[in-house]
């Protein structure tokens, strides 16, 4: 088994008195692992990826990431943190409208470190959007647009990539066409969480985590990969 | 990056931006059509008010004698006395003669006018209307050795009907106030007689042309305005006057000081500044300037408005892109910074349309308000821009507070 890269501990999200999202989680993710989160509305997927992605707070236990325990730093700390460990790939892609593909890429860039244009352009090439670079999001398939996204979640280099339901607003072949793009990602080494309610993509991974009610309903190990079709 | 962002979001919601800069350009135009009035209005409305008369009045000093039996005061008995025609050029001779814009004599008497139709009681003046004084000794060796002044000088609001003596010599032409031409159904041209009779000289009789009707709405239109030595002549006293009317610019001079200067310069007088017009004028003053930050208070508070409610709007508008930013790691102060930096160039951009409307506006209020044309002061320029920045930046607080306070974890949430 790979090393594990993160760690939760009795990690408990309480909303209000009668809203629990999840209940004392001990989960560990490897380094290198497509781990793959499914289970029905309401079971705490999406909470579990905000809190794995630094966007929320747990109420009790403990979150840590590549030896940082992130319930224990600042809000400020947390936000230097997420920029440079932590790729996020949203359904709804979240590109900002009035900047091009290229610029919102860079725009990920300019909150990290310092701006490499030509870095952001071998991205796109890479999610293959090299003739897309100058195009605003509205003159994007959606398929394109989740692709930028891709290149943004990738353009700094993070060692965990969190997807919340990618292929959620993609017809099949826009889909086949992201999976595949994280299905190398995965090849080359990177972390990747996906939270998916489709079994045929939660079983391209390589483990498969149930929720029900923030618990953990099941936690198997994924031997056939293949994308869907 | 941050620059293409910025001017790139600016652009995407040119037309709010462009409402918040209209509500910038309200405040802003009015403060500076106000600052411009209020830098010009105070010399120019003062010099106005100038023109609507005299504010000095010099009269010969008098003793009062007190009447009556031991025990009961029955009144005061005054003694006649006039004022030198020879001391007046002396008026020019103080320290504050260059605030002196002009001066007339005026000597008084009840005659008889008498047309072929009628014959009235009527007060006859004898003034200067248009005199050049010798200054025999000037104040300083740089001072004019003449002066030109009269009615003409201290009086340019009369509303006149017909013509001016011009000619201090002339004995012929009289100007006749608007009653005294209804009550002697005088027109111009025609010609009357006045007498004069006291106890101590025979009757002496002079006719006169009417050269001239004046309107003042005021004691003048009830009199027979000619030369003093008309007057002078016709009444027996020779180089005598009752009263001198100055005319001052009196913003901020020492008006107490000005008069007591005359009464030193000229032997015998008392000068008393007309304290109820210069109060008037003063108090005016005050209270258009009071009124004039008042409402630029408050257009500048209408402005404030319109931008915060233009920013909430964005704000609100904008919460997933915030959120985004905030998930790809912008921290708080590159929000605010966006935030602000776009307050900021609204304001710049506000400050400085509303400036040149500011001027128009000045313009337009300086002619049609004060009859004064307001000119442009540059100065205002950094006080217009640095008060449109104040205002934005004052209105971004609450929506600055809001953007900072967006959870990218809601509104990122998908649905």
């Amino acid at each position: 088994m790979n090393d594990s890269l993160i760690t939760l501990r009795n990690l408990t999200k309480q909303y209000d008195a009668t809203t629990r999202a999840i209940d004392n989680l001990t989960l560990n993710f490897h380094k290198g692992e497509w781990t793959s989160i499914m289970g029905p509305s309401g079971s705490g997927k999406t909470t579990l990826l905000n809190i794995l992605g630094c966007l929320d707070i747990p109420t009790t236990g403990t979150v840590t990431i590549n030896g940082t325990d992130i319930t224990t730093i600042t809000a400020q700390q947390l936000t230097c943190f997420r920029r440079n460990q932590i790729g996020l790939i949203f359904q709804q892609y979240h590109l900002v409208p009035y900047l091009t593909s290229l610029e919102n890429v860079m725009l990920a860039q300019y909150y990290h470190k310092t701006i490499n244009e030509q870095k952001a352009i071998d991205v796109l090439h890479r999610v293959g959007l090299a003739h897309r670079l100058h195009h605003v999001p509205a003159h994007l398939s959606g398929g394109e647009q989740q692709r930028v996204c891709i290149a943004r979640a990738l353009i700094n280099d993070p060692k965990i990539l969190l997807a919340d339901e990618p292929t959620g607003n993609l017809d099949q072949k826009n889909g086949d066409i992201v999976l595949r793009l994280i299905q190398e990602l995965r090849e080359e080494g990177h972390t990747i969480i996906l939270v998916t309610h489709n079994e045929d993509i939660g079983r391209l991974g390589d483990r498969l985590v149930r929720l029900i009610d923030g618990r953990i309903a099941s936690d198997i190990r994924i031997e056939k990969k293949g994308v869907s079709s | 990056m941050f620059t293409r962002i910025l001017s790139k979001s600016l652009r995407k919601r040119k037309t709010k931006i462009i409402l918040a800069i209209l509500a910038v350009v309200i405040g802003a135009s009015t403060a500076t059509a106000l600052l411009n009035i209020s830098y010009d209005v105070t010399d120019k409305v003062s010099l106005q008010f100038s023109k609507y008369g005299a504010n000095l009045l010099v009269t010969p000093h008098t003793d009062t004698i007190p009447v009556g039996f031991p025990g009961v005061d029955i009144g005061t008995v005054t003694d006649q006395r006039y004022i030198n025609e020879s001391d007046l050029w002396k008026i020019k001779t103080i320290y504050w003669r260059n605030n002196v814009l002009g001066f007339a004599p005026y000597l008084y008497q009840v005659v008889t006018a008498t047309t072929p139709t009628t014959h009235q009681q009527i007060v006859l003046t004898g003034t200067y209307f248009n005199k050049t004084l010798d200054i025999t000794t000037p104040y300083s060796p740089h001072d004019l050795p003449t002066f030109t002044t009269g009615v003409r000088q201290i009086s340019p609001w009369w509303h006149l009907n017909g013509g001016w003596i011009t000619d201090p010599n002339d004995t012929t032409n009289a100007m006749i106030g608007t009653t005294v031409a209804t009550t002697l159904n005088l027109t111009i041209g025609q010609t009357f007689t006045i007498t004069y009779q006291d106890q101590t000289t025979p009757k002496t009789s002079i006719n006169l042309t009417v050269l001239g009707i004046i309107t003042t709405n005021g004691n003048e239109d009830n009199q027979i305005f000619v030369n003093l030595p008309v007057a002078q002549t016709l009444t027996n006293r020779p180089g005598k006057i009752h009263t001198i009317q100055v005319s001052a610019l009196c913003n901020a001079c020492p008006v107490d000081t000005f008069a007591a200067e005359i009464t030193t310069a000229i032997p015998g007088v008392d000068a008393k500044s007309v304290k109820q017009l210069v109060n008037v004028e003063m108090d005016l003053l005050t209270r258009i300037r009071s009124m004039m930050f008042l409402v630029t208070a408050v257009a500048l508070f209408a402005s404030a408005l319109g931008v915060m409610t233009t920013m909430i709007t964005g704000v609100i508008e904008r919460q997933k892109e915030i959120g985004l930013m905030k998930s790809v790691g912008a921290e708080n102060h590159q929000i605010t910074a966006l935030f602000l930096s776009e307050a900021a160039i609204i304001g710049i951009i506000g400050g400085l349309i509303g400036y040149l409307a500011g001027l128009l506006l000045a313009h337009l209020i300086g002619l049609s308000v004060f009859s004064v044309t307001i000119s442009p002061h540059l100065e205002v320029l950094p006080i217009a821009i640095g008060l449109a920045i104040g205002v934005t930046l004052l209105s971004s607080i609450i929506p600055v507070r809001r953007a900072i306070h967006v959870e990218p974890a809601i509104v990122l949430r998908g649905e």
